[in-house]
């Protein structure tokens, strides 16, 4: 294993000019566990550098330092020559640094110009703002309109926002932190292509952050895979390829196509034999028939959304985030209600809304953000695990602790949680090892639906194929799997079928043996092909 | 366990320990500094709150009186918290309670025991209609709890004292009036609570209702089914919507529930009597802010019924105690003020911890967006 | 029922009803102006209450020891901001529970003014009045808001400043932004739990001020029940007027019409109950905010803390 050593080709020294940023020897830890651990990396005008990793490596820690939100414990930044520290975002945007946050950065009740201008010093000029906005527009083509209510832009504007934000400030390094989890193929193609323009007019710095292979590979000039917290390899972009990369990244070589999945390969043209499902008998066990609801601005978040799903099949759901996916997950875990429409759940309308129904009926959930509805952070292990049902430990209404712990260590052993026993407060275990309970709480309901949605994101590769075992093997056992994903990569590899979502209705269907990757991106942009 | 995890949760408690006597010294300190101040001296002071909250014959009697209501109270409180309602109300909900525990005990007017079980069973149904008034703004109307609870101790007191200004409702007839014009008749003798004898302190009954409430409250919460789902409600009400723990049952129910307690709380104040109490009769001002206290010990209690027993005990001495104050030329409402600076320096080892601890979380926890 | 609609005609006709009305909502409008920036940026500050009794009780003292009724303002506000600290750090910087340092705080106040105010006795009087020409002489609202004591008009640049302060500014900007997405604001470098403390501060500045003119502009004496649960009211006005200044002002403003009415009601020799009358203010506040409340959006993070890293 290489740990981060300064003599590495690509490590700054071959490059045309002086590094504009150069890190040395960065550490950080967060108590026994070291997210960044003696990483070496230097930045060049003109170049867009790719960070690669799984989840979990350090990219993230490693560029909230470079942004001022996380203080490193060891090591230097030198950036365009001097030495540097960078305690906060704003000192960070005055060095010449910003970023494009995946999520977290857009306030929705305020306008374009207003979020724009958030972080900024000095005295507030909306009109300065609007000019600025409509310059960046004109230069990069990203348009928009100033006044517009970010609440009211689609996933893909609001990137937009995001990164006139950045590119405001006029930084000459920016980073872009996973840009394409919100974009359809299509939009991340424009989005690299206007990336290049940033690059090649400017001479600006550009870092890709990303866990996707191809992404990585097609759309930079260097790399740097990291592993477990260390820069593993740095390469040129033009050397690579992907298993090379893929090796990197996991520390071993890689040959299952659910791994290549997991690490953003795109595999089309080879669905495996197991995936071509016989012809599902009969009566659906899930029927959602013309589901509308609205959002309390009026806008609808569902409209007119049908979908049939039968014991034993694996449905994905592609589409952009946004576009209706949560209120679709909502809907199945009796969090909303609809305005028109129904659910049947094996031959039994279930009322919409009404608290536990779709539970009770069989329905299995596996939230997309499981801290909103999965799990009780400040609740025990044990008492996560049966949250939807307590009859199995508590037969006359008084909860027998004895059960409740017998119950929590078989789970903990089934599911292989790692924990400090079955009374852990929830929120002292790991991200993955949360979604590990949910999974074990929702399976041990012997569900007949099981939605998962964006099941493993923020999982590394490891959780990500025990994730993905864990759904197929229940849909083997009969239970009709609903996959939400905003990763292609997933769909493909899980699904038998695969319907696409956008606006909040189903534009299109194709069984997973007829999948032509060009029409699906149109789908997913909203085309009906 | 561990040898190490163990020895960390010992040095845990110290501080713990340590924080928490470290700011009853300085709420103390604050308070003596203050009746120095304005020219009193605080050890006086401290004499007479002793002697009147436990020293001088029959006063630790009197003060477990006094702690019963504001133990009942804090129970009610304990059950709202957990379901993650914020219910500050008591005070007007006590009253209401009390009112209707005076109004439907002499409406039925049975014979003595089992008038006094009725007594009490009115005082929560007065109790719960108050707060279900809040409950019912909050599930149906969208108002937040916070607020209409509170309007509702205003508009609580003001009706009860319509109602003692009224013949028909509970003003007493003008022959056992005295010298007053808004009081209710005398309950009779035999629709009491007992008073035993004990060690020579006259002990209220009311205190071993609350102490045995206190148990099964604890209990309920701990150990039952319902008792889980609300605390899966108050701490992730998402997740407890989805798991069949309607907000609007479950909350409704611990809203009307705490309200019962308090309403209990005015029911026995007024079948309990006691020099604090008057004289077992309904007055203007009868819930003498017992509501608000028993409010504050189930904040000091932190959630936890049985711990809300000392606590209780302890303000209801400041209480007992102010009454003696008086005689040493400092004004006894410096234990209104003692209270305060308790309860406040008393919110700050909790947070602390928690801050504490949750940078150990984090630290634990691996990096993860 | 003639009668009714006569004594109501006599009510809404008589001068008194709208002085006293002007009053009332001036009060109101001081408390709920600075409890509207506080709540906008995430705080639903219920120790309000709080801070109007302790910034009449300093001003009350402080106009004792100095006899300006200016220095006794900066009394007042001090006072407000005393309080506003303690809630400030408290519930921002250690991240204790809002309400519980709200309601402990309320609950201090009372106890601490009503052992001070009778260890001290603090006297006072109320100030001049002032009518503002011509303005003063317009019919029914003329003297009601140009014919008051002088305290009343410092109300008058207070209003249009905190809207300018909160919508025209890069502070007002990044404080909606604390109060709807903390974590955005946080990401995006701002300091979350500073903005917040400082949102407290100005609540606690202009209850301050409401303190000062309720003892100098309304009624010239200090008693520990002066403020008598109207700090619970403004909050009302707050939650009733949807978030914005100008319904925030809507809502004290009908809010103050009922508790003038009470005043009316028996000044003209109406013979109605005090008791109920006592509760009206309170219950048309209940009943504004019933039918109200479910139509408006609150700041998305409103009493929720903010700590980083913990979502």
């Amino acid at each position: 294993m290489v740990s981060g050593s300064t003599d590495l080709p690509g490590a700054g020294s071959s490059m045309e000019s002086a590094p504009a940023v150069d890190l040395r020897n960065i550490t950080k830890r967060f108590g026994a566990v070291t997210a960044c651990d003696q990483i070496d990396l230097a930045l060049t005008r003109g170049r867009i550098h790719g960070i690669l990793g799984e989840n979990g490596a350090g990219k993230s820690t490693l560029m909230k330092i470079l942004i001022g939100l996380v203080l490193p414990d060891e090591g230097s930044i030198t950036i365009d020559g001097e030495a540097t520290q960078i305690h906060s975002p704003l000192a960070a945007a005055e060095l010449g640094i910003g970023m494009v946050h995946q999520h977290f950065s857009l306030v929705d009740p305020l306008t374009v110009w207003e979020n724009v201008a958030l972080g900024d010093a000095g005295r507030l000029d909306p009109n300065a703002i609007r000019n600025r906005i409509g310059n960046i527009a004109d230069q990069y083509g990203l348009r928009i309109e100033p006044d517009a209510r970010v609440g009211d832009l689609t996933a893909g504007l609001r990137q937009r926002v995001e990164i006139i934000k950045c590119l405001r400030r006029d930084p000459s390094i920016v980073i872009f932190d996973e840009p394409t989890s919100v974009l359809t193929p299509e939009e991340s193609v424009q989005l690299f292509a206007s990336l290049r323009q940033v690059v090649a007019d400017e001479g600006r710095a550009v870092v890709l952050v990303s866990h996707k292979l191809d992404e990585v590979l097609h759309a930079t000039d260097d790399i740097t895979i990291m592993r477990q917290g260390k820069v593993v390899d740095r390469l040129l972009a033009a050397d690579a390829d992907a298993p090379t990369l893929a090796r990197g990244m996991v520390g071993r070589d890689v040959s299952l196509r659910s791994e290549r999945a997991a690490l953003g390969v795109l595999a089309v043209d080879d669905p495996p034999v197991d995936h071509v499902l016989a012809q599902p008998d009969g009566t659906p066990v899930l029927e959602i028939l013309g589901a509308t609801a609205h959002a309390p601005d009026g806008r609808a978040v569902l409209n007119n959304f049908s979908l049939k799903l039968h014991a034993g099949e694996i449905v994905g759901i592609a589409g952009v985030e946004g576009n209706g996916q949560r209120e679709l997950g909502d809907l199945l875990s009796s969090l909303i209600s609809l305005d028109a429409g129904s659910v049947v759940v094996d031959g039994h309308k279930i009322t919409p809304g009404r608290s536990g129904a779709m539970a009770r009926a069989g329905v299995g959930v596996i939230p997309e953000d499981r801290h909103d509805s999965g799990i009780v952070l400040d609740m025990s292990l044990a008492e996560n695990l049966i949250l939807v049902d307590q009859s199995a430990v508590a037969p006359k209404g008084f909860i027998d602790h004895g059960a409740l712990e017998a119950h929590a260590n078989a789970m903990i052993e089934q599911f292989d949680i790692q924990c400090s026993g079955p009374h852990a407060p929830m929120w002292s275990l790991s991200g993955g090892n949360q979604q590990r309970v949910v999974l074990a709480r929702e399976l041990s309901q012997q569900p007949k639906v099981l939605v998962a949605a964006q099941p493993t994101r923020g999982l590394d590769v490891g959780a990500i194929e025990y994730m993905s075992d864990r759904l197929r093997a229940a849909a083997d056992d009969g239970v009709a799997v609903l996959l939400i994903s905003s990763e292609l990569e997933e769909i493909l590899d899980m699904s038998h079928r695969i319907v696409v979502m956008h606006a909040g209705r189903l534009v299109g269907e194709m069984p997973r043996a007829d999948v032509d990757l060009e029409r699906l991106g149109l789908m997913m942009g909203g085309a009906t092909v | 366990m561990s040898a190490g995890t163990a020895h960390r949760q010992n040095s845990r408690l110290r501080e713990w320990i340590f924080f928490y006597i470290l700011s009853i010294i300085a709420a103390l300190v604050l308070s003596a500094i203050l009746v120095e101040a304005t020219g009193g001296d605080w050890r006086p002071v401290m004499n007479a709150l002793l002697d009147g909250s436990l020293r001088r014959p029959g006063r630790w009697g009197e003060t477990l009186g006094t702690a019963a209501p504001m133990l009942l109270v804090a129970l009610g409180t304990i059950i709202s918290s957990k379901a993650g309602l914020i219910n500050i109300g008591q005070e007007g909900q006590l009253f209401v309670g009390a009112a209707f525990a005076t109004y439907f005990g002499f409406l039925l007017g049975g014979p003595g025991p089992l008038n006094v079980v009725l007594i009490l069973i009115f005082g929560a149904v007065g109790g719960a209609a108050w707060a279900g008034v809040a409950a019912l703004l909050k599930f149906w109307r969208n108002v937040p709890e916070v607020l209409s609870t509170l309007l509702l101790v205003t508009v609580g007191g003001q009706l009860v004292a319509y109602g003692l200004s009224q013949p028909w409702l509970l003003l007493a007839p003008l022959a056992d009036r005295g010298n007053r014009n808004q009081v209710s008749t005398q309950l009779a003798d035999d629709n009491r609570l007992p008073r035993p004898e004990i060690f020579g302190n006259e002990v209220p009954s009311a205190v071993f209702i609350a102490i045995a409430l206190a148990a099964v409250v604890s209990v309920l919460l701990a150990r039952t089914t319902w008792g889980f789902r609300l605390r899966m409600l108050g701490r992730n009400p998402r997740a407890a919507q989805r798991s069949g723990v309607g907000q609007t049952r479950y909350g409704a129910a611990a809203l009307l529930l705490s309200g019962a307690f308090a309403g209990v709380a005015g029911a026995a104040m007024l079948a309990g009597g006691g020099f604090a109490f008057g004289n077992y009769q309904l007055v203007p001002g009868f819930s003498a802010n017992i509501g608000w206290t028993g409010l504050l010990v189930a904040l000091v209690a932190r959630e936890k019924a049985l711990v809300a027993i000392p606590v209780a005990f302890v303000f209801a001495s400041l209480r007992t105690g102010s009454s003696f104050v008086g005689a040493t030329g400092v004004e006894g409402r410096i234990t209104d003020v003692i209270q305060g600076f308790l309860v406040l320096a008393l919110l700050v080892p909790p947070a602390v911890m928690f801050l504490r601890e949750r940078q150990r979380a984090r630290a634990a926890a691996t990096e993860r967006v | 029922m003639g009668g009714f609609f006569q004594a109501f005609w006599d009510i809404a006709s008589s001068n008194s009803t709208y002085l006293n009305g002007a009053l009332f909502a001036a009060f109101l409008a001081f408390a709920a102006t600075g409890e509207w920036v506080a709540e906008r940026a995430g705080t639903l500050n219920i120790s309000v209450e709080g801070m109007l009794l302790a910034g009449a009780f300093t001003s009350a003292v402080g106009y004792n020891i100095t006899e300006s009724m200016i220095l006794a303002l900066f009394c007042g506000v001090l006072g407000g901001l005393i309080i506003a600290g303690v809630q400030a750090e408290m519930s921002h910087r250690l991240t204790a529970d809002q309400f519980v340092v709200g309601l402990t705080l309320n609950i201090l106040v009372l106890g601490l003014a009503g052992f001070l105010d009778n260890e001290i006795q603090p006297a006072t009087k109320l100030a001049s009045s002032f009518d503002v020409p011509l303005l003063s002489d317009l019919p029914l609202i003329g003297q009601a808001l140009f014919g008051q004591r002088w305290p009343f008009y410092v109300l008058y640049p207070l209003i249009p400043f905190t809207w300018w302060l909160v919508y025209r500014t890069r502070w007002g900007l990044e404080l909606r932004s604390v109060g709807e997405n903390p974590q955005s604001a946080d990401v995006s470098g701002i300091d979350v739990n500073k903005r917040r403390r400082q949102s407290i501060y100005y609540a606690g500045f202009t209850s301050g001020l409401g303190g000062w003119f309720l003892i100098f502009g309304q009624i010239g004496l200090f008693e520990d029940s002066v403020i008598g649960g109207r700090g619970f009211i403004a909050i009302a006005a707050v939650i009733f007027g949807g978030w914005t200044l100008r319904g925030t002002l809507a809502g004290c403003i009908i809010f103050a019409g009922a508790l003038s009415f009470r005043l009316s009601v028996q000044g003209l020799g109406y013979e109605v109950n005090s008791e109920l009358l006592q509760s009206l203010p309170f219950i048309v506040t209940l009943l504004g905010m019933a039918i109200f409340a479910h139509r408006v959006r609150a700041p998305a993070a409103l009493a929720q803390p903010f700590v980083r890293g913990l979502k």
